[in-house]
């Protein structure tokens, strides 16, 4: 049988020295803008139930989730999303706090991807979840964090609003399978103006057509906005419109400007959503980096309904953007190594001690003679050796090498 | 400004989109006389051709490092999407359509039909919308081989005039969908891009609408 004990699971990897720095000092710039708006950290299991993430209305999907079974033979899978965790968290945990809640995690999630697609299996993210507040005071200030997350390690970005429910609005009045909708989401979901056309000209002309028509072009400034007016003639779309308007403006006013975009044909195929949605890019990514949400109906399925909002990042691809922009701290830090003679191994560790507690990096050297550990100084770029023996001798590496 | 990367599909629809980039107003001197270098300028640099394989090119969109591609329908259903596709542009029409040998009767019978294809993904999307068993065999060359020499029952290809299904002794059983090249669009570069991707669109549909 082939053996693959030396190499890692595709999707995944091993991450080294700078590179993983770069993901820690990421990390601690996000954990601490979350902190400092009032989130606290949760964690959740890495193992839950399969059940879960096939909740109906609320599904993952199956092929996306890696599985296995419990001593029970129940089926499992590997965390593939921290919302819904986080969800079933709050109805259970947290029944009896104060709204509203406001939590943030750190953890990674699994989605099985198709081979050799070169994207990741494994995917570190950060986010947080508001729950028990809804109305623009809430979305603003879920997208806000947001904006002063990214802009901790970005200085460059874009961030998307759109609506979950409008497309849905119109399709449910659409006189077609849940087959054919489904179809037509994903023809507005990639903008294939060609394939929807084509579609739609097979139905009977009706407003909410020609609406669903329009909203893949719907994207843009307040401009597009404006152009949904002529489609939205009902009660509750003009509702949902307003809601976007005044989000819009808001967030212009927050001083995003030219930086946030609305795309009303925003339709994730992510079925919790429930009201507006942003997402956020930055030019190193093909792909969002910061995919969010309303999801007013999610604690509903555990019993204890209550309004939310959230987001997640992808903070792998923040800590590849922080380098770039050179701010990461620099750490000039002077190495001692010490060596101990013969006998006064315990000394040596004392002493290492003592330069540890004045906040030096000190490493003890496991050479038996002083010349192996000099030589190790060199090759480690140590700033001096201290001998410690009958005396203790510091030894200034340029010296060692005259 | 980084400039905007186009990825074209290398042969025909190169050629294709290059003379209709030319009627949009674009130099494309140095596409054509390009030798064997792969990225090359176009419009005083502010974008930038990349030629690659048609696989390659969704890999290339998909992953940001190129905003816009030209690639054929047939390549895009094969491989799967995670792009927007906004623009058909009109050129390398055929489709795609179930063949088998003449009077063989194809749907008939209880038995499992076997399908040698180059698009396993098409072939086994489509006959699972016909709730249809079937085995799928993967061909790299001439499909047309697999049932003259009795490995498949059928094929699935593309097919332009037909001709060679002809000579070979096959027929088209179904069409199973149209086919052209389409301009693709990386999600986070339309986001980014808006109006220099928009721009090139609209350039490019009113030279089509022109023709038509």
């Amino acid at each position: 049988m082939k053996n693959f004990s030396r190499i890692t699971p595709e999707g995944t990897k091993d991450i080294l020295f700078e590179e993983c720095k770069a993901r820690r000092e990421t990390e601690r710039r996000l954990a601490s803008v979350f902190l400092r708006r009032g989130y606290h950290e949760v964690l959740t299991p890495g193992i839950e139930f399969f059940d879960l993430f096939t909740l109906p209305g609320a599904a993952l999907a199956q092929s996306d989730m890696y599985k296995m079974t419990d001593n029970n033979g129940r089926l499992m899978v590997l965390r593939p999303d921290s919302t819904l965790p986080i969800a079933r968290m709050t109805a259970s945990r947290l029944q009896n706090s104060a709204y509203p809640i406001r939590l943030f995690y750190n953890q990674s999630v699994y989605r099985n991807c198709p081979d050799l697609s070169g994207r990741n299996t494994e995917l570190p993210q950060m986010g947080i979840e508001l729950l028990g507040a809804k109305g623009l005071r809430a979305d603003l200030e879920v997208i806000s964090v947001a904006v002063q997350a990214l802009a901790s390690c970005s200085k460059q970005f874009r961030i998307e609003i759109g609506h979950a429910k409008l497309f849905s609005y119109f399709a449910d009045k659409l006189p077609v399978s849940e087959e054919i909708k489904e179809n037509i989401r994903g023809q507005i979901e990639s903008k294939n103006y060609g394939a929807l056309n084509e579609i739609l000209s097979q139905l009977e002309p009706s407003t909410e057509l020609e609406a669903i028509k329009k909203l893949p072009s719907l994207f843009g400034g307040a401009e597009a906005l404006q152009a949904a007016e002529e489609y939205c003639s009902d009660e509750e779309t003009r509702q949902m419109l307003m809601e976007m308007k005044k989000l819009y403006t808001a967030l212009a006013d927050f001083g995003l400007g030219e930086r946030i975009i609305v795309d009303l044909g925003l339709v994730q195929s992510n079925d919790y959503y429930t009201g507006a949605v942003f997402s956020a890019y930055v030019e190193e990514s093909g792909d969002a980096v910061l995919v969010g949400g309303r999801y007013d109906t999610l604690l509903e399925k555990f019993d204890h309904p209550m309004p939310a909002i959230g987001f997640c990042i992808d903070t792998a691809v923040l800590a590849k953007i922080l380098p770039k922009n050179g701010d990461m701290a620099e750490e000039i830090n002077d190495l001692i190594i010490v060596h101990s003679e013969k006998g006064f191994e315990i000394e040596g560790q004392k002493k290492v001690d003592f330069y540890n507690n004045q906040g030096v990096t000190c490493e003890s050297s496991v050479c038996e003679k002083r010349e192996e550990t000099l030589l190790y100084a060199k090759s480690r770029g140590a700033t001096k050796v201290v001998v410690v023996g009958n005396v203790t001798e510091e030894i200034d590496i340029g010296e060692a090498q005259a | 400004m980084k400039p905007l990367r186009i990825t074209l599909t290398k042969g025909r629809l190169e050629k294709n989109t290059v003379k209709l980039l030319e009627k949009a107003g674009f130099d494309c001197t140095a596409v054509k006389e390009k030798g064997r270098k792969l990225i090359l300028p176009l419009a005083d640099g502010k974008m930038e051709i990349v030629l690659a394989k048609a696989a390659d090119v969704i890999t290339y969109v998909e992953h940001g490092v190129c905003d816009v591609g030209v690639v054929g329908k047939d390549t895009i259903m094969e491989n799967g999407s995670r792009f927007f596709e906004i623009l058909d542009l009109g050129f390398g029409r055929c489709c795609f359509a179930v063949a088998a040998p003449k009077n063989s009767n194809f749907y008939s019978g209880y038995s499992a039909k076997r399908i040698a294809s180059k698009y396993p993904n098409v072939t086994k999307r489509f006959f699972e919308s016909k709730s249809m068993d079937i085995n799928v065999v993967k061909i790299e060359g001439s499909v047309e081989l697999a049932p003259l020499l009795g490995l498949s029952d059928a094929i699935v290809d593309i097919v332009e005039t037909g001709e060679t299904l002809r000579e070979n002794g096959l027929e088209v059983v179904e069409e199973i969908a149209q086919i052209s090249a389409r301009l693709i669009v990386n999600t986070a570069s339309m986001k980014l891009r808006k109006d220099e991707i928009e721009t090139l669109a609209s350039q490019l549909k009113a030279v089509i609408e022109q023709e038509d």
